[in-house]
């Protein structure tokens, strides 16, 4: 090991040698070794200052940091709430299966591969969603599992050479853009772009390629817009490599292979939900004036998510050409701190979090506060299992939430300030860094903002993987190079925050909203939405809805409406069923309430809450104990354990949920549910204990014959496996379709004759059922 | 200075004073367990959860401020009920015994593993001591006893119970009687009518406690049944003998060889201020001293042994015919406190039986761990077996075999004192499985149970704030979280300056000295 104490004493020198450095400090050292090797930890405690008990206390508490070495490669299987609802417990399972892992181990014989459990990889839209390092793959089926590794195993290692651009000095022929948000790369667009630098290079074509941030329209990913100079521009939608030439030529050579990509003309794929579409060939192209793109676009008001699809992300003079920064002049001209309060109150902006509290009143808490030093963070650390939609405004919009951040600074007179931005958002962290770089550059940030005299600086905080740090206290902690435990309020952070000092922590949307209330004046906010919810709020729409995606809405919007225009309904006829709304903090709303508006007063009125902002669509297949089962299992893998009531409380809730699920719930467990719902809520320190019983109460709340019939040994949906036993029916033409697929032999390969189940081999891994064209096997 | 509101008592603290604190001021005492006065509030365990009247919410008064206005009730039923949750679940995950499950399946309730230890270590005296404050007769039921605790012992399931019975033979024959300080005489004078195992135990305490007894028996030697019953082989009559002449010198006023019947139990009314029946199995439906009866016989109390009368208390086989003998001399020590406590007035509510944290049976995994406060060897057999008992080596031996199995925290464990209090129900969240249970003990003069740690923190501060080169710390997260020693480092290594501080603020028994 002593060779390698090197390495970490140039980690200490780059990251500082305090207690507060200590995170970089790990993630430095777990990026060298890929884990973090005792010896390394030892020996930091004996250069530094930071003690044994903090480096492990800090080393154990966050999710991204390994104490064992990984494997080679890693296989990250979503299981956020889009991907569960899909099926990724049994994509999971599949996993298991094909690196014979037994329990406990997560990293196969040979140790090339591990494989982890991931909250949520922000690709809701192609959920389940498994990503083999840096490779996703969507709408993974479990019995696709060979398939995406051999796929793996046969792209790795491959690089792309390096590209020149050739110059013919012909005038540029239009723009193509392509989408770069997590989304659009996720689904392949780093290799769209490969591809059509390569075609345009090739054909010696004059087009600007440009970069655009998240559209919005995840659902349709990789996308690709052709702009020519003359005529109308066009959508192209789930572009794969091959198709990038015809597309181009299409556009911009004289037309030859167009036939072949028409005769696909756009026909919205509402099936899009099951299509297996990395392993399918289907491409779309879409018609902005199309209704059901209309639809999905006509309902929406973008302020945070404002020139979505059309900005690129970086590009600090398009930003400003686009009305970037105008804010900022207007307010240095014009407005003092005390005005910009006003106006931000003026708004009623509520700060976009989830909880819902006025934005102006904090910023005037902060104000007032006589203390020399201040800190600002914008919280990034977006952990909602079913929501992406911090990590697209900051991979999309990083000057606009950089603006908002300076007029906040300069509102309530602050010099310094992070952004804490999740570790599992690389992207948005490479965005940001350079965005602040450029703002630097242009005088945007550092010393003498603009001439103005009025000094900001900015610097990235990567979280490391804690669900709780999105509690103000907790992040506050986190930067102090603490385990993430929140902290009782009052003191607020307005008050006592970082350091001790007094803080600004507002959400990442809150800060996307705010250039545009003082540039278009806070009438115009408030002319949207409705009483006392003003402006807009972004959702992560997933699930089983036809059309998912990023989508901005006014407030006080109806759930029907986003379900049914924006999203376009059920996928695959199915029955709405429910909407789960706030993710873990929140709750689900069945469809008969869908007339409820969307806005902070009247989701808590219902059991749900505006939480983070996800909001994922339910059909009737869904089974509501396993959502709050599922709800259950993430909050208290997330506690962080201070306190008893969400330390124990949530454990022993879950326990209950898993009993009721697994068939040995027994009469009385609901209603013990329940009371202990009710004081985990009651009594638990932090937003995350009070909010964690949620799920269950709200479903409890809406769907208590489930739960009743799960205690009497039925899952109506037949989603708990362990209530339900697969068979054959009589539609059975013996294809044996369901015997080759089945991964135990559970199914005797029996040609032309009916098949059948033999029920103790059967691990209810829904591959038979899946495969079956017959719809003969039945789950009961 | 800050005037606010406590259960409608006005109070005035300085700024900055917590709400817990402001209580305290007014003699108003708030449970904590994460609470350490020597250092900042953590909201851990949230057992001082208290009520703002003004909106209705519960906070954690250590941590919150008390401020102008405030107005807090610390007791009402909402507040208890959040304790009592509190404690259940912090309880669903303590793993651990307080009392020895022997201690607790002895009818006398006598503290075995107590005993063990001092015979262990060749003090046998104390021994006897101790096994006197519960069992008035040891030399008599050490040969006997059928012995429910080596049902109970947890050496059982690794190989074989502890041999209780034939160590507490040992001690009752060759311990030193202990010399009886006697407590202040009263003027109270009780007739315990029967002398066999119940009423002579009953005579005991009394006289122990400074009551004057008089003890009837319709036999001229005392002893009951246990004389006539049982054969000279199996209890020589010289020990009986002795036994009862101990009891016997403390005082007691012996009458053999009377019956007493009806009326003279009315006429002594006049004589005795209260009276213990011990008189032995009462036929079916027979009428005794005008008392209420059952088919089994007299009626009484459960806890208290009270009968009909108030002043009229019955034990023993006159309530229930059983041939156990312990169970008797075990209600004459009870009935001793109830007769007590009726005689000065107080409310009788018998011997209280404080909670006791019980996690069931030691399994597999567990053995070893066990096994590291005790010695791998096969129970001791006496040589000659069924008339002799243990050598005082053999005794020693197979003391040492006894687990501890009891807790150190026994009597200031402040988990078990609150959960006492407010009457918890530790099966109440038994939801899974519970963990197994490990014991650190290579630390010198502390052993740390990991699995009854309740994670309030405190030895983490400690050995932060003290400055502990490792310390303890935080292992994980949620309800996997552990607390452990950085880089696996030995406890010693942990806790060096700070190990009395730590053991002494641990609030459970987690982190106990060995030696207490």
């Amino acid at each position: 090991m002593t060779n390698h104490f090197q390495n970490i004493d140039q980690i200490i020198r780059e990251n500082g040698s305090q207690k507060k450095n200590l995170i970089p400090i790990l993630q430095a050292i777990q990026k060298e070794y890929n884990y973090l090797p005792q010896e390394a930890l030892k020996y930091l405690a004996e250069k530094t200052s930071i003690t044994p008990s903090e480096i492990v206390g800090v080393a154990s508490f966050y999710k991204q940091f390994r104490m064992q070495p990984a494997g080679e490669h890693l296989v990250k299987i979503c299981v956020g709430t889009a991907c569960h609802v899909k099926g990724a417990g049994l994509v999971h399972d599949a996993f298991r299966r094909h690196f014979d892992l037994p329990k406990g181990t997560d990293t196969d014989k040979s140790g090339k591969y591990t494989l982890e459990k991931v909250s949520c990889l922000g690709c809701c839209t192609l959920a389940p969603v498994v990503q083999v390092d840096d490779i996703t793959y969507g709408h993974v089926a479990p019995d696709q599992v060979d398939k995406v590794i051999e796929d793996f195993e046969s792209r790795h290692g491959e690089k792309g050479t390096p590209k020149v651009r050739k110059a013919d000095g012909s005038a540029i022929k239009g723009e193509i853009r392509i989408g770069l948000g997590s989304c659009c790369v996720a689904s392949g667009s780093g290799e769209i772009e490969k591809e059509v630098e390569s075609v345009v290079n090739n054909s010696g074509l004059r087009v600007k390629l440009k970069h655009v941030g998240c559209v919005g329209m995840c659902h349709q990913v990789p996308l690709v817009e052709i702009v020519p100079n003359e005529g109308e521009p066009t959508l192209y939608a789930k572009v794969k490599p091959e198709d990038v030439k015809n597309i181009i030529e299409t556009h911009f050579d004289p037309p030859n292979i167009l036939s072949r990509i028409k005769n696909k003309l756009f026909h919205f794929a509402e099936e899009i939900q099951t299509d297996r579409n990395w392993d399918g060939v289907e491409r779309y192209e879409i018609s902005m004036r199309e209704k059901p793109v209309a639809s999905f676009l006509g309902n929406q008001v973008p302020i945070a998510t404002e020139y979505r699809g059309i900005i690129n992300p970086l590009d600090i003079d398009e930003y400003q050409r686009r009305g970037g920064f105008s804010a900022l002049k207007k307010m240095f001209e014009s407005l003092s701190p005390e005005a910009v309060i006003e106006e931000v109150k003026n708004s009623g902006i509520r700060g976009r979090g989830g909880a819902g509290f006025p934005t102006g009143i904090k910023w005037e808490l902060v104000r007032k506060e006589k203390s020399e030093t201040k800190y600002l963070i914008c919280n990034g650390d977006e952990g909602d299992p079913g929501a992406f939609m911090d990590r697209m405004l900051l991979e999309s919009y990083p000057y606009r939430v950089i603006e908002g951040m300076i007029i906040a600074a300069y509102a309530t007179g602050i010099h310094q300030g992070y952004f804490y931005i999740r570790a599992e958002y690389p992207l948005a962290v490479k965005r940001i860094r350079k965005a602040l770089e450029i703002c630097r550059e242009n005088n945007f940030l550092g010393k003498n903002i603009m001439g103005t005299g009025f000094d900001l600086d900015l610097i990235i905080y990567e979280g490391a993987g804690a669900f709780v740090c999105g509690e103000e206290t907790a992040l506050i902690s986190s930067i102090e190079g603490s385990r993430g435990f929140p902290r009782i309020r009052p003191p607020f952070p307005a008050q006592k925050g970082l350091w001790g000092n007094p803080t600004l922590v507002n959400n990442t949307e809150t800060m996307a909203q705010i250039s545009y209330i003082l540039r278009e004046g806070f009438e115009k906010f408030k002319g949207i939405g409705t009483d006392g919810n003003y402006g807009t709020k972004v959702f992560a729409l997933a699930g089983k809805v036809a059309r998912g995606g990023l989508i901005e809405v006014p407030m006080g919007v109806s759930i029907r409406q986003v379900v049914e225009e924006i999203g376009g309904g059920i996928a695959n006829g199915r029955k709405f069923k429910a909407v789960q709304i706030g993710g873990p903090s929140g709750g689900c709303i069945p469809a008969e309430h869908a007339d409820t508006p969307i806005n902070y007063e009247s989701l808590s009125e219902m059991g749900a809450m505006m939480g983070s902002g996800g909001l994922v669509v339910l059909d009737d297949t869904d089974c509501m104990v396993d959502m709050a089962r599922f709800f259950l299992s993430f909050t208290q893998d997330e506690s962080c354990g201070k306190c008893t009531f969400c330390r124990v409380g949530t454990k022993r809730m879950l326990d209950i949920l898993e009993n009721i699920t697994s068939g040995k719930g027994k009469p009385g467990d609901i209603e013990e549910l329940e009371k202990l719902a009710e004081w985990t809520k009651k009594g638990s320190l932090c937003g995350l204990g009070k909010t964690a019983p949620n799920p269950v109460i709200s479903t409890l709340m809406y769907f208590r014959d489930e739960y009743e019939a799960h205690i009497n040994g039925v899952c109506p949906t037949g989603k708990c496996t362990e209530l339900i036993t697969y068979s054959v029916n009589d539609n059975c033409i013996g294809c044996t379709l369901c015997a080759q697929k089945c991964p135990v032999e559970a199914i005797p390969f029996t040609p032309h004759e009916k098949h059948s189940i033999d029920t103790e081999q059967c691990i209810k891994c829904d591959s038979c059922r899946a495969v079956c064209p017959e719809d003969a096997i039945d789950v009961k | 200075m800050i005037t606010l509101k406590i259960n409608n008592k006005e109070v005035r603290v300085e700024e900055g004073t917590s709400v817990m604190k402001a209580a305290q001021q007014v003699g108003i005492e708030v449970p904590n367990l994460c609470w350490h006065d020597e250092l900042e509030h953590f909201t851990s365990c949230m057992l001082c959860l208290v009520k703002d009247t003004r909106n209705g919410k519960l906070f954690p008064s250590c941590s919150i401020q008390a401020a102008e206005h405030m107005d807090v009730v610390t007791d009402d039923d909402e507040v208890v009920e959040a304790r009592k949750t509190a404690l259940e679940l912090l309880l669903s995950e303590h793993v651990g015994d307080c009392e020895a499950p022997c201690h607790i399946a002895c009818p006398a309730h006598m503290n075995i593993p107590l005993m063990n230890r001092l015979i262990a270590a060749g003090k046998f005296d104390d021994a006897l001591e101790v096994v006197k404050r519960d069992i008035a007769l040891p030399a008599v039921l050490g040969r006997i006893c059928p012995a429910p605790c080596e049902g109970a012992c947890h050496r059982k399931t690794v190989d074989e119970a502890v041999s209780i019975c034939l160590l507490k033979r040992y001690v009752g024959d060759e311990g030193m009687e202990p010399k009886i300080i006697p407590a202040p005489k009263t003027d109270w004078k009780v007739a315990v009518i029967g002398a066999g195992p119940a009423g002579l135990s009953a005579a005991y305490y009394l006289q122990l406690r400074g009551i004057q007894v008089t003890l009837f028996d319709k036999a001229e030697k005392a002893g009951g049944q246990i004389r006539t019953e049982i054969s000279e082989e199996k209890l020589p009559r010289e020990v009986l003998d002795k036994e009862i002449e101990t009891i016997l010198k403390t005082g007691v006023d012996f009458h053999g060889g009377k019956t007493i019947n009806t009326e003279m139990f009315r006429i002594m009314q006049n004589e005795f201020d209260a009276f213990v029946i011990a008189t032995g199995s009462v036929s079916e439906n027979a009428e005794v001293f005008g008392l209420n009866t059952t088919p089994k016989g007299i009626e009484a109390d459960r806890n208290t042994y009270q009968t009909s009368a108030e002043n009229v208390f019955a034990i023993g086989n006159a309530l229930r015919t059983s041939r156990l003998a312990v169970r008797s001399v075990g209600q004459g020590k009870e009935v001793a406190f109830s007769v007590w406590q009726y005689l000065n007035n107080q409310p009788v509510k018998g011997e209280p039986r404080i909670f006791n944290s019980r996690f069931g049976k030691l399994v597999n995994e567990e053995f070893s761990e066990y096994l590291k406060e005790s010695v791998e060897r096969k129970r001791v057999f006496p040589e000659n077996m069924g008339t002799d008992g243990f050598s005082r080596e053999e005794a020693i031996a197979e003391a040492q075999r006894c687990l501890h199995c009891d807790c150190r925290a026994i009597d200031d464990c402040k988990l078990r004192i609150y959960s006492d209090r407010y009457q918890v129900d530790q099966r109440r969240f038994k939801t899974s499985e519970r963990r197994k249970i490990t014991k650190l003990n290579t630390h010198t003069s502390l052993i740390y149970e990991p699995q009854k740690c309740i994670k309030c923190g405190i030895c983490v501060r400690l050995t932060e704030k003290y400055g502990e080169r490792f310390g303890f710390t935080y292992i994980g997260r949620g309800f996997d979280v552990e607390i452990g020693v950085p880089f696996n480092e030995e406890l010693k290594q942990a806790l060096t300056e700070t190990a009395l501080k730590v053991a002494k603020g641990c609030p459970t028994g987690a982190i106990e000295l060995k030696q207490k």
